[in-house]
């Protein structure tokens, strides 16, 4: 086990080094001339030169480099060109938006995905579970944008039970703030339910073949005791990969859904910092949702060791 | 055998053939739903019922059914069918052409994952995992946003983000082929590696690169047209059923038929790919057990 835990955590420090080389350098070598972009056409090379240096942007790039990571290390994400705000605070105040938006997502999403997902795999073969899987067959093919904009026709427009997008702070209204979230939270969590309730059914089915589920049932148990007790935790080991596979989808489905409900959450951040050429807010941000996406997928790997020895054997 | 009088192409009594099922319903389905999808879209390259970015202001918002104008017209009184004609072909281009680099891109590092020298096959396949716990959308959106938004863009953008997911199903497939005896017995008789990739692994794990590029040309309509609709995918000029649902969403509000258009063409396209997917699954490698019903 501990070996198993060395080797993952030393992959994961290393995703993290090249994450941040690639984040680094795609930004910075593709981003064009920051200062030039900053002062726009028609300013002098000169004053260009000015601020290149003023913003420690005419060091060579491997300084630069090390001294974002140092930074980052300390907990100093580097600071906004325009305003000088620490780029830590713009993410507090945008995260209050996204994390309780993606986590709820999420959560909707198993909450719908896991039981009707076994419930498909119980009934396979019957119109039922025909129907669940053509349901989440058509679940897939929806954009999560889409999704949003239904949404809001039927719940915003028709009925007026929702607003259709905007944001009341927290501060403000909490059950404004839930009031904003609630249908975005609904168009993501449903999409991705429906790619969550495929796999379930197959992780279900998968351990439904298997030969402890048989030797269960023929030991005494019923269906139902058999899948419960002996086939969930089997049938969680795929389960589990898929989530950590999800966060990725997760942070993309959230960029865009609150574009759709014009939310002042990261995906507006990451947007506008990008069309200002705002590189060090550009940069950290999307490295801090790495690092999260990273994370979880540790997690869920040392989870999977946890609930599966062989794992750690075979790694 | 008794089966030996009946004429030559019957069928056997039972009236199904004695050999490996070629037909499906999903692959029905799917070959129809794509086909018109395809079709729709090579339609568009040389006829549309209007050029697609031509704006006439005295004909806006038009309802559909209009003469003229099948779908209505947009707030700048752009034709919505033309439109939607010329996104099909947008979301082929960049969703096949991503699905297809990333084919090539994936089968060569697959293969090379299956190599015998440990390092090689760590450095890949980690990679890979890297490179498929970065969020896609995300890095999408700083790419098109530093290197330009464009369809070339796009198709870099996603085909970076595909050729992990079919580096690891290329080279899973592959180390089950070359496990066969008929790999030991090349081997054995002097073939060299390269040849053995090529000659019997390759034609073999055909069946699950083919269905690998069906589902991920799904996943390329529906994540170009996000990238689209977030304002950093396809643009101007060029038609996207993204852009087309946000212009709808901006101009004239949800509550517009031009907000429906776009999500059902895209619905359309995406199940009839996904259906497909499973139905080439089913007829092309039966050993694989299918995922969906």
């Amino acid at each position: 086990m501990l070996v198993f835990l060395a080797r993952r955590f030393a992959f994961f420090v290393l995703a993290l080094v090249v994450s941040s080389v690639l984040i680094f350098s795609l930004i910075r070598i593709a981003g064009g001339n920051v200062a030039a972009v900053m002062l726009g056409k028609g300013a002098s090379p000169q004053a260009i030169d000015e601020l290149m240096a003023e913003l420690g942007l005419d060091r060579p790039l491997p300084v630069q480099y090390f001294d974002w990571v140092a930074g980052m290390l300390r907990g100093d994400l580097g600071t906004s060109f325009r305003t000088g705000e620490p780029v830590t605070d713009l993410l507090v105040d945008r995260l209050p938006v996204s994390v309780p938006l993606a986590l709820a997502g999420l959560a909707l999403a198993l909450l719908v995905a896991v039981p009707v997902g076994t419930y498909a795999a119980t009934k396979a073969g019957t119109p039922t579970g025909a129907f669940v899987a053509t349901l989440s067959q058509v679940g897939i093919a929806i954009p999560v944008f889409w999704a949003g904009v239904l949404l809001s026709l039927f719940f915003g427009v028709k009925l007026g039970w929702l607003p259709t997008g905007g944001w009341t702070p927290w501060t403000v209204s909490v059950t404004g703030a839930i009031r904003s979230l609630v249908l975005p939270m609904v168009a993501l969590g449903m999409v991705m339910a429906a790619t969550l309730t495929r796999y379930t059914r197959t992780a279900v089915l998968d351990v439904m073949n298997e030969d402890y589920v048989r030797t269960a049932r023929a030991s005494g148990m019923t269906k139902r005791a058999a899948l419960f007790r002996v086939g969930v935790r089997n049938a969680s080991l795929p389960l589990v990969t898929v989530v950590g596979l999800l966060a990725a989808e997760l942070i993309g489905g959230t960029v865009i859904i609150e574009e759709v409900f014009s939310l002042p959450g990261l995906a507006r951040m990451i947007l506008s910092a990008v069309s200002a050429r705002e590189v060090i807010v550009v940069q950290s941000t999307v490295m801090v949702i790495v690092a999260f996406v990273l994370v979880v997928n540790l997690v869920v790997d040392i989870l999977y060791g946890v609930l599966d020895p062989r794992v750690r054997v075979t790694r | 055998m008794s089966d030996t009088t009946m004429a030559p192409g019957a069928l056997p009594a039972d009236g199904v053939p004695r050999r490996r099922r070629r037909w499906n319903a999903s692959l029905l389905v799917g070959m129809v739903m794509t086909g018109a999808f395809l079709a729709i879209a090579l339609l568009s390259l040389v006829w549309t019922p209007a050029d697609p970015n031509q704006v006439a202001p005295r004909d806006r918002l038009l309802p559909a059914g209009s003469a003229g104008h099948l779908l209505g017209t947009d707030a700048l009184g752009r034709d919505v069918a033309s439109a939607l004609m010329a996104g099909a072909w947008t979301s082929i281009v960049v969703a096949a052409g991503a699905a297809l680099i990333a084919l090539v891109l994936g089968t060569i590092s697959g293969l090379a994952a299956t190599s015998n020298r440990q390092y090689v096959n760590e450095t890949v396949m980690r990679g890979a995992d890297i490179l498929l716990s970065m969020p896609g959308v995300v890095f999408a959106l700083v790419l098109a946003a530093t290197i330009g938004a464009g369809v070339g863009a796009t198709i870099f953008a996603l085909s970076v983000f595909f050729t992990p997911s079919f580096t690891r199903v290329v080279r899973a497939a592959a180390l089950r082929v070359l496990e066969e005896d008929f790999v030991t017995a090349a081997a054995l008789y002097g073939r060299r590696r390269l040849f053995i990739l090529a000659r019997h692994v390759v034609p073999n794990i055909f069946s699950v690169m083919i269905v690998q590029f069906t589902l991920y040309f799904a996943v390329g309509i529906l994540t170009e047209a996000g990238l689209s609709y977030l304002g950093v995918g396809v643009t101007r000029p060029e038609v996207s059923w993204g852009i087309l649902l946000k212009e709808a969403q901006e101009t004239v509000g949800v509550a517009s038929p031009l907000a429906i258009w776009p999500g059902l063409a895209i619905v359309f396209a995406v199940l009839g790919l996904n259906i497909l997917g499973d139905g080439l699954r089913d007829v092309l490698d039966p050993r694989l057990r299918r995922r969906k019903s």
